[in-house]
């Protein structure tokens, strides 16, 4: 009942107390799960000593998101299986590794729809994919590039790819596309750093009118950091060159596919209904403050093949406020400030190493 | 061909006449002579007084090491080593390669070196740490002010991974000193020294500790304290980077004294860490929690105990089974065994330090005895772990430095 109950009502409507009864009762219910059905999280529930019956949201143990680098934790027979998702990484690093089973990937595609569909409407638009086709060439490989684009591409219809194998963007079919469904709203999809490289770079001084797009982007703002643009530096720019103003950027995992925390019209991240996050201090991992930033844990009911429901990251964040959005979202309103740095330790004494946030 | 000299002097130099120069026998001093021992002892009080300096507890051991009283004692024990039919004698040209994150320990054996008569040239990388730029600086004002012999005895290099340089200054060096990973070492040693020349190798080692669980107990509450703060500086000091900072402790007596000492000691070494504001990064710190999860799933842990944010303790089953693998910044595993002897067939060669507390000399002689170079170079008390002395991994550094000369009239 409860996760019909968070998944149907409309998201963002759920006071955060009221939230966390329901989110409580299904994560509880999945922290015993995981622990009859898989073994390694059962091991790591007894020996850390952790409750086994949360009292409240922050109590519920969590992993940190690196084991999913090191251990395959599944809570389903291997031959239950239904997709293996893998996070990106470079050549040599370790992935993430997510194993699906059918239910659990129909909860991601359903979870997904209703936080989209919030956004979008629940009409199949025409659609931008800031992307080469040559991405999906390779099925069998879900890599988190990919699997993010397939699970967007389901919520809108003509697809056109603006990017071609050597990531150059496609004027001609763009202005095509923009000729035929222009005039009415149509999405756009892509990741930040390729949406404002690929696309955003080659339309400058063009006169593209992109005034009915709604752009939904991800994958971090690391490499625009580097590049000084901030989030609303990205908006007004776009704006200003294209008319393009309703874009919403979010924040989500592959090891939370379908969990993802969508901007709302003031600019910060809000938890769908089904999910929610917790800003631990860098420290102590207490839960911290409003206001002050820390390590992100995220919580989602959505995994039932995989001992992820509860999830330490190694992304820093900041929760600004609770039910009390100014664009009438409930529950918290918080925002991502970046990856913790990966400081190696010198083997000198850097005890006053600074601290991060 | 030309390099970039940092010591004694900064500036380009051509390598082919400053080899020729370190490793003409002229250049030698005398060991233990007095222009080096007055520069020693300089470039002590300078690492004393210098602020930057200041800021970095390993330059201050360094400099304590180095002050005068100490190296006149050394040069007793130098002149001990001699007898009526022997004489100890530089060996001629010491090339030294530190690890790229250049700790200061290579200075410990460059001193020995250079004080045994020796000439040197150290090979700074590019990546060099903080510390040692301040230890250059330093340095080259001691030496400005020293006599002038000891600026002709060292030089310090700072060259990437060129292999040509190394190859060159390797083919005419009586002895290669080489610290840092196992894979530094293996690649470096493939490149020839002279026939006659002598390797040094310091790879990657491991440190355990071991702690009599009765003798912990009989300790008052200023003395459990005291053995924390000590704990503490050998585990924290180089955010356990360090080959010598223990990384699993082992408690020795009944089972139940071990588990009451255990809770006890974490609980002092929980309220040292925090007295000492110890702060790991964020980076770090998150990676320690992964690295202790993922040690749960693949070894014997029974338990977890976070002892305050900075200290994280696993619990072996036993100690018969140890992954050496470490993350270093505050995690300890422990184990628990009935004597002390239990521990002999856990040690392998990669082991060198070992810190006791609560054992009698006896013990600790037939625990070596019993190991029989199995493995550990250095059997010290808790609070000793970082303790250069000449005596390291296994080698006598005044030996290593000198060739024994025999006369017979």
């Amino acid at each position: 009942m409860s996760f019909d109950q968070l998944l149907t009502a409309p998201q963002y409507s759920l006071p955060q107390r009221e939230k966390e009864q329901l989110l409580l009762q299904e994560l509880n219910a999945l922290t015993a799960r995981h622990d009859a059905n898989c073994r390694e999280y059962s091991k790591l529930l007894e020996v850390t000593g952790s409750a086994k019956t949360a009292e409240t949201i922050e109590e519920v143990p969590y992993l940190p998101v690196g084991l999913f680098k090191s251990h395959a934790l599944r809570s389903i027979p291997p031959e239950n299986v239904f997709k293996t998702m893998t996070s990106s990484g470079t050549t040599g690093q370790q992935v993430s590794q997510i194993f699906l089973d059918r239910e659990t990937a129909m909860r991601q595609t359903a979870a997904l729809g209703n936080i989209i569909g919030h956004v979008i409407g629940r009409e199949r638009l025409p659609m931008i994919l800031i992307e080469t086709s040559a991405l999906l060439k390779d099925r069998k490989r879900f890599s988190a590039r990919a699997a993010g684009l397939l699970g967007m591409m389901n919520f809108g219809r003509q697809h056109f790819y603006a990017l071609d194998e050597n990531m150059e963007l496609d004027e001609t079919g763009l202005r095509s596309f923009l000729e035929r469904f222009g005039e009415r709203p149509f999405l756009m999809f892509g990741f930040t750093f390729m949406v404002w490289q690929y696309l955003y770079q080659n339309l400058l001084g063009k006169n593209f009118d992109l005034s009915n797009g709604i752009l939904l982007h991800s994958g971090g703002w690391k490499k625009l950091q580097e590049m000084a643009v901030s989030n609303d530096e990205f908006k007004r720019r776009f704006k200003a060159e294209t008319g393009l103003h309703r874009i919403y950027n979010f924040y989500g995992m592959v090891e939370q596919v379908g969990s993802v925390y969508v901007e709302g019209e003031d600019g910060y991240l809000y938890p769908p209904n089904f999910a929610d996050v917790i800003v631990r201090d860098p420290v102590t991992l207490e839960p911290a403050p409003v206001g002050t930033p820390g390590v992100i844990q995220v919580l989602s009911i959505l995994p039932l093949s995989y001992p992820g429901h509860s999830i330490l990251t190694e992304d820093l964040g900041i929760v600004h406020g609770v039910d009390d959005s100014t664009c009438g979202r409930k529950g918290k309103r918080f925002s991502v400030v970046g990856r913790v740095p990966k400081t190696e330790l010198r083997g000198c004494s850097d005890v006053h190493a600074s601290q991060v946030a | 061909m030309t390099v970039t000299q940092i010591v004694p002097r900064q500036e380009q130099v051509d390598l082919d006449a400053l080899l020729q120069r370190l490793s003409d026998p002229q250049t030698r001093a005398v060991p233990f002579s007095d222009a080096i021992l007055d520069f020693c002892a300089r470039f002590s009080t300078a690492l004393f007084r210098d602020p930057e300096a200041r800021r970095y507890p390993e330059l201050q051991a360094l400099a304590f090491w180095m002050r005068k009283s100490e190296l006149t004692r050394i040069k007793a024990e130098f002149e001990s080593l001699q007898s009526e039919t022997t004489l100890l004698m530089p060996r001629g040209l010491v090339f030294h390669v530190p690890p790229s994150n250049v700790d200061t320990i290579f200075i410990y054996s460059w001193i020995l070196s250079v004080i045994s008569g020796n000439t040197n040239i150290i090979r700074v990388s590019d990546r060099a740490a903080e510390a040692s730029a301040v230890i250059c600086r330093i340095f080259n004002a001691a030496i400005a002010e020293s006599d002038p012999s000891v600026g002709q005895n060292t030089a310090m290099l700072r060259y990437g991974r060129e292999r040509e340089i190394t190859a060159s200054i390797s083919a005419v060096a009586d002895v290669r000193v080489i610290w840092g990973g196992d894979a530094t070492v293996n690649t470096i040693r493939s490149i020839p020294l002279p026939p006659h020349g002598q390797e040094l190798t310091f790879p990657d080692r491991y440190a355990l500790a071991v702690l009599n669980a009765d003798a912990y107990l009989k300790l008052e509450p200023a003395d459990r304290q005291a053995l924390a703060g000590k704990f503490y500086n050998d585990t924290f000091w180089f955010d356990q980077m360090a080959c010598s900072s223990p990384r699993v402790v082992i408690w020795v007596g009944r089972q139940e004294s071990c588990e009451r000492a255990s809770t006890v000691f974490y609980d002092e070494l929980e309220s040292e860490v925090s007295r000492k504001q110890y702060a790991l990064a964020t980076g770090p710190r998150l990676n320690k929690l992964t690295f202790a999860y993922r040690a749960i799933l693949d070894q014997p842990v029974t338990r977890f105990r976070q002892a305050g944010p900075e200290c994280a303790v696993l619990t072996l089953e036993e100690v018969s089974n140890l992954d050496r693998e470490h993350c270093g910044g505050g995690l300890l595993f422990q184990a628990y065994a009935k004597e002390l002897n239990e521990i002999a067939p856990l040690i392998i060669r990669r082991d060198q330090t070992l810190t006791h507390f609560g054992f009698t000399r006896d013990e600790l002689r037939n625990l070596a005895r019993l190991l029989n170079g199995r493995g550990i170079d250095r059997i010290v008390p808790v609070g000793h772990a970082l303790n250069f002395n000449r005596f390291w991994d296994g080698y006598d550094l005044l030996r290593e430095f000198t060739r024994t000369v025999y006369i017979q009239s």
